[in-house]
């Protein structure tokens, strides 16, 4: 039985499983049938091991839940309760459906990660296929080793990638459609809805704050496609819209983003003007107050607002990931112009767009690396799309140009220097030292490994090779075995090690004895492996000596 | 490299020339050497700023007697940080060449706002405060105050500028508003004093058109500048409305409450002063008897540059006997503001002449003429005596007292409109009594008067003819430059159908049809479609812009255009608008391409360029024409044609395809630039409007792209974008375009240019 610190979350009775009558849990970390009377589970799965859950549509008889896991095998759960058997089981799958990605997420990315890992190194993957698939070791111990390199590659890794940015037109692409009775059709994909998340925080803050305590998922967006922040040009406001909070907290962003200012000093409008007319003067009538402004007027405004807000979190959204939160408080503080301190940040992008703006190229002597222009012979091709290139590494023109230039000079310098060559004799008297069976080839008469052994000999051999080493490396990194958790494992790596033997090595050595090679190739291998037995043997007579 | 200029050593910081450059400069010497004024046209982008400098700073070092000072004038604080920055970069080639520091000053001036370093007073937002702050720190009575009162807080810099800063010139050098503000720094003195008392000396001061075309600040700062100097207006195009604004006064019902309550300060403030210091007020009354002699003396000198509010008549007399005691003005004010009161209870527009209006006050209130016109002179003299340190808090009655000088001096050029509801909410009562100023040459004649150069410069002047008429003035050159170009980098098309053949216009009666506004949709969707980076769109106003983007988004046009790109829109709020020019500029940097939403006449379309790839296309929708329905315009219209015989319709399309060209001149900023100039109304493809296109548009403008479909338009385009994406060297402009020392000297090509140069 499972300890009874588990949070049981759910407990549904009248369970059938294998027409067998039961009680199913939902734990914190799992899902447990048992049968009825027994006090065990005999199906226990760990929501990370779960892939999916399906259910039996609405109109059938039998009201069923089925778990598919990972590695494919699938449990049926039957809800036999008449009278609430279709609750049962929506609470049941409910739940799972809000647990079920908590951890899914953790177990995606720990086998996607494992997967890349085995995908992208050939050498790891065979050394995975000869220990884990023949079963010399489980995956477990395999990866035990392994997952402290993927969490320093992760970070490095993640640094890499490049965000993907957001399509501007991603709320225009959640056509409503028509149902056909009087209702709108709202289309929604994850990606809908992680750029819903990431252009506008303030939804996904509500998001989090409403599902699943007070809505459903699908309540939720259908709230949200009706709200008027959905619909900004809608002016009348509900108070009881869970969106109209949003609405404000979007415009308190903007009216932060705007009250920060800009940076760049040549499209501040507020400090274009040197000296603006005093109230009063001026031909210009005053502009119209805003609260006799029509309803249509303010909506028409609305819509401009929102437009702009819209394209700004878009474009944030693409670049949030890279900035530092100290960058962005040197911004804001530079973005002030007025501050004093603020002084002392401010030049600098002042004068460089300054300079940029008085500056005429094409009066200059250009002083630039010279570079090569692109000489168009089919202009069409250019215009029709661009050619994916497979080289990696790129060189300048620069560099051509200076190699070429280079060669060139080379080739003219060029002057074979025909007094200083050898004498004919001489020649021919070293090729025939350097020849097989020559005077100085003789130390290499020993033929190398390639030329005496069939090549999926070779091939064999590496691997084993490799499978030793990687065990012996798992039984080496016990040692000194200060732990009782490290003298378990060395005896299992001992155990290990000699299965390996007996398993992969004979056969093989076996197989090269048939072939009547020389066997003295897997000399070296037996050798480490009696090199890690005695030192095992030494460990062990030595606890047994201490225990006695 | 260094030129000669029809006999001037003239040094250009470049090692390449345009043929424009050099026409331009040619020009510039003639009028500087004739001593009179000009006008010249020459696109943006082609290095306009540095041939001016080039010439002028040469001028001025080979001629120094006859050219002691420029003024340059600029619109915008960039532009004006712009200028400096291509003088410095002249200044360091004069130095690298001649291997001698040469002893020249020169400053940028600003508002206090940016060259303020009071920690506390430099932290407030707007410029107003800003200034106020700073009076109630330096006004010469509060620093008397202190002498006494040693706790009252001061401001250090200008303490320290007033002790030691005088005595020692700013060093030659050319100073930047932030080199400006360090210097200030280092020495502990108050730039902005600092850079007023400098530009007495300076021999070239960059600042805004405001310091020397609005009176009252032109008072104050640049009256005494030098007769000998050179003036240059930049980005001059509009300058007939800055002329405008600067003297034409707006009063609500709001102004006058405001102006009541400074009233009622006044007169508890007299009645203290009065029980305290008597004496205080008999000495202004001694001087009020003097009459404004000083001034008139120094005028007479020639001096001062003159104060169109300040008309020369004031300065022979003294101020009339009614308004000469401090309780008797505030009285005379209150018998006006009550007359202006009455005025704007009224039910129905009113209309009139000055002269009507002078009658109409004697006959109700018995206010004479002359005493209005010394009102403002006499409220300045009293605020001094009083010794009211926030100026700020007393505008409403400063308005009213100019506004007081202004109708009474001026029986012409002006006319006072009484509006008692907006157009748009015959419901709401909102009266304003306008008094506009419907000739732009009131403002600007002294300037002309005074300088013995005046020239006016922009990218778009076009038709180059109606500039000295409009401001009154008699140029010896005119002359419109094109750009020369190697490959054609701008692509103006006019777009005059739909695909479904729908004539798209903006004119008022297919305002709100809904073919127009779909197949103006259908355009941008289609350039955001095959258009790289940036495009920028300009509406004729605002509210169409508003109605337009409505319809756009209930038809769904928008979410197809942000497929392609992102959306952004200009909004009356002025900093709203900048966060989403900067995520434009964003986006397009970034590579996403976004659409920029905007309007004709807009801080936008005025103040900002869209080089490169921020602009690779810019659209206009509509011709943008003035609100021509507002009574202001009429009159001014009306006006036109009465004193300098221009139609109104002339004056009209002048005035909405100078801002177009604005507009579409926005995306070209030099000639490795490029960009589609895309006119989406058929009215443009009229010979009255085209020929009113600068010159440098419309030469390229061929028969075949005057009325053309959407997809017309779109196929042109592509081929258009594609070539330009090809490379273009410097080699391939050389010769053409682009002069080297040893071709400009040559005669084949000073013939082609001095050719090119007279096609106008």
């Amino acid at each position: 039985m499972a300890s009874l610190s588990e949070e049981v979350l759910l407990v549904v009775k009248k369970v059938r499983q294998r027409k067998q009558d039961g009680t199913l849990y939902l734990m914190a970390e799992r899902i447990a049938w048992g049968p009825e009377g027994k006090d065990r589970f005999t199906v226990s799965h760990l929501y990370a091991d779960i892939r999916c859950q399906k259910i039996s549509p609405d109109g059938k008889a039998k009201i069923q839940l089925q778990l598919v896991l990972h590695t494919g095998e699938s449990t049926t759960f039957h809800f036999s309760n008449e009278s609430s058997a279709l609750k049962d089981r929506d609470a049941a799958k409910e739940l799972l459906q809000q647990l079920l990605p908590k951890f899914k997420k953790k177990a995606n990315k720990e086998l996607e990660e494992k997967n890349r890992m085995l995908q992208e190194d050939p050498v790891l993957f065979q050394l995975y296929k000869d220990l884990v698939v023949s079963q010399v070791i489980n995956a477990d111990e395999f990866w035990a080793n392994r997952l402290g390199d993927i969490n320093s590659t992760e970070s490095a890794l993640h640094n890499n990638k490049q965000e993907v940015g957001i399509s501007g037109a991603f709320l225009a692409d959640i056509r409503p459609q028509t149902d056909g009775c009087n209702g709108l059709r709202y289309n929604l994909t994850a990606d809908i809805i992680e750029s819903i998340f990431r252009t506008y925080p303030a939804v996904k803050q509500k998001y989090s704050e409403n599902v699943p305590h007070n809505l459903t998922e699908k309540e939720f967006w259908t709230r949200f496609f009706q709200s008027h922040y959905f619909h900004r040009d809608r002016i009348n406001t509900g108070t009881q819209d869970i969106f109209s909070e949003c609405a404000k907290q979007d415009e308190k962003g903007l009216k932060s983003m705007v009250v920060q200012g800009v940076k760049n000093p040549l499209v501040d409008l507020m400090s274009l003007e040197d000296k603006t007319l005093d109230e009063g003067y001026g031909a210009s009538t005053t502009p119209p107050s805003t609260s006799n402004r029509s309803v249509k007027e303010s909506s028409n405004a609305a819509i401009i607002k929102r437009f702009n807000h819209h394209s700004a979190m878009v474009l944030a959204a693409g670049s949030r990931k890279g900035e530092t939160p100290t960058d962005q408080a040197s911004e804001t503080s530079s973005t002030d112009g007025n501050s004093r301190d603020s002084d002392f940040f401010q030049p600098p992008v002042k004068k460089v767009k300054l300079q940029e703006a008085i500056e005429y190229e094409d009066l200059q002597r250009e002083n630039r690396p010279k570079t090569v222009a692109l000489n168009l012979k089919k202009s069409d091709r250019y215009a029709h799309g661009p050619v994916p290139l497979q080289s990696q590494h790129y060189t300048t023109s620069q560099d051509i140009i200076n190699s070429v230039n280079y060669i060139q000079h080379e080739m003219v310098n060029y002057k074979p220097n025909l007094t200083q060559v050898l004498s004919s004799t001489a020649a021919s008297s070293a090729i025939a030292a350097l020849s097989p069976g020559g005077v100085l080839m003789l130390a290499g008469g020993q033929q190398a490994i390639n030329q005496m052994v069939p090549t999926e000999v070779q091939g064999e051999l590496k691997h084993l090779y490799a499978a030793a080493g990687e065990l012996l490396r798992h039984f080496w990194s016990c040692f000194p075995v200060n732990t009782p958790f490290l003298e378990e494992k060395v005896i299992k790596m001992k155990s290990n090690l000699e299965r390996f033997q007996m398993t992969k090595l004979c056969p093989f050595q076996e197989k090269i004895q048939r072939q009547y090679l020389s066997t003295n190739l897997t000399g070296h291998l037996e050798e480490m492996l009696q090199t890690a037995y005695s030192k095992f043997h030494v460990w062990q007579t030595r606890r047994m000596m201490r225990k006695t | 490299m260094k030129l000669n200029i029809d006999g001037l050593l003239v040094y250009f910081p470049y090692d390449y020339i345009y043929p424009e450059q050099y026409s331009y400069m040619l020009e510039l010497k003639r009028t500087l050497d004739a001593k009179g004024h000009g006008v010249l046209e020459m696109p943006s982008g082609t290095g306009k700023t540095i041939s001016l400098l080039s010439l002028i700073v040469a001028y001025q070092r080979a001629f120094p007697l006859e050219v002691t000072k420029l003024i340059y004038c600029s619109r915008t604080v960039p532009e004006i940080e712009k200028v400096v920055e291509e003088l410095r970069k002249l200044m360091e080639f004069y130095s690298k060449q001649t291997g001698e520091s040469n002893n020249f000053l020169a400053l940028a001036l600003s508002s206090r706002k940016n060259l303020c370093i009071h920690p506390e007073v430099s932290s407030l937002r707007f410029g107003k405060e800003v200034d106020g702050k700073c009076h109630s720190l330096t006004a010469s009575y509060v620093r008397a105050q202190r002498h006494s009162d040693p706790n009252l807080p001061a401001c250090r810099f200008y303490e320290e500028f007033d002790a030691v800063g005088r005595q020692v010139p700013l060093p030659a050098g050319i100073y930047n508003l932030d080199d400006l503000k360090d210097f200030g720094r280092r020495k502990g003195w108050c730039p902005y004093y600092l850079a007023r008392y400098s530009i007495l000396h300076a021999n070239i001061v960059v600042y805004s058109y405001h310091y020397l075309l609005d009176p009252k600040i032109a008072d104050l700062v640049s009256k005494e500048l030098a007769k000998k100097s050179v003036v240059v207006f930049d980005e001059a195009h509009n300058i007939d409305n800055v002329c405008i604004d600067s003297m034409s006064v707006n009063i609500t019902r709001r102004t006058l409450d405001r102006c009541q309550n400074n009233v009622d300060t006044l007169q508890n403030t007299i009645h203290k002063i009065k029980e305290t210091d008597a004496a205080k007020l008999k000495e202004e009354y001694r001087r009020m008897v003097e009459g404004l002699k000083e001034a008139s003396v120094a005028r007479e000198t020639d001096i001062y540059l003159s104060n169109p509010v300040l008309p020369d008549e004031i300065l022979q007399e003294a101020i009339p006997g009614t308004i000469r005691t401090a309780e008797h003005f505030v009285g005379f004010l209150r018998r006006f503001m009550e007359y202006l009161k009455s005025r704007l209870r009224v039910q129905h527009v009113v209309q009139e002449s000055t002269p009507q209006f002078l009658k109409d006050i004697f006959d109700k209130v018995c206010i004479d003429r002359k005493p209005l016109r010394f009102c403002a002179e006499r409220l300045q003299s009293l605020l001094r005596t009083l010794e009211i340190a926030d100026i700020a808090d007393f505008s409403a009655v400063t308005l009213i007292s100019n506004f007081a000088t202004l109708v009474s001096t001026y029986s012409q050029g002006f006319t006072i409109i009484i509006e008692p509801f907006e157009d748009r909410t015959p419901t709401i009562a909102n009266p304003v009594l306008h008094f506009s100023c419907m000739d732009p040459s009131i403002a600007i004649k002294p300037v002309f008067q005074r300088f013995q150069s005046v020239v006016i410069t922009s990218g778009t002047l076009s038709p180059l003819d109606i500039y000295p008429r409009i401001l009154d003035f008699r140029p010896v050159t005119m002359a419109s430059f094109t750009m020369t170009l190697a490959r054609t980098c701008l692509c103006p098309l006019i777009v005059g159908r739909g695909n479904d053949q729908v004539a798209l216009s903006s004119k008022f009666e297919t305002r709100e049809d809904f073919a127009v506004i779909r197949n103006y949709g259908n355009l941008l969707l289609e350039m955001s479609a095959i258009v790289p980076d940036g495009i920028v769109a300009f509406f004729t106003s605002y509210v169409y812009m508003e109605n337009i983007v409505a319809s756009w988004y209930e038809q769904g046009i928008l979410e197809n255009i942000q497929r392609n790109k992102l959306i952004f829109i200009e909004t009356p709020d002025a900093a709203e608008t900048s966060m989403a020019l900067e995520k434009y500029q964003e986006a397009c940097e970034n590579g996403r391409g976004a659409i920029l939403l905007s309007v004709a006449r807009g801080k936008v379309s005025e103040g900002i360029d869209f080089v490169h790839h921020f602009g690779r296309a810019v659209i206009m929708f509509g011709v943008p024409y003035v609100y021509t329905q507002s009574r202001i315009l009429k009159a001014r219209l009306e006006y036109l044609r009465d004193h300098f015989q221009i139609r109104e319709n002339d004056f009209l399309t002048f005035d909405a395809m100078r801002h177009a060209a604005q507009c579409v001149g926005r995306a070209i900023r030099g000639k490795t630039d490029y960009g589609l100039m895309i006119f989406a109304d058929k009215r443009y493809a009229r010979a009255d409007k085209r020929g009113k296109l600068p010159r440098w548009i419309q030469e390229h403008i061929n028969d075949g792209s005057l009325n053309l479909t959407v997809d017309e338009a779109v196929q042109l385009s592509k081929h258009f974008l594609r070539q330009m994406a090809q490379p273009f060297r410097q080699e391939d402009q050389l010769g053409l375009s682009l002069l080297t020392l040893e071709q400009l000297e040559s005669e084949e090509m000073l013939q082609k240019i001095s050719q090119i140069a007279h096609q106008t």
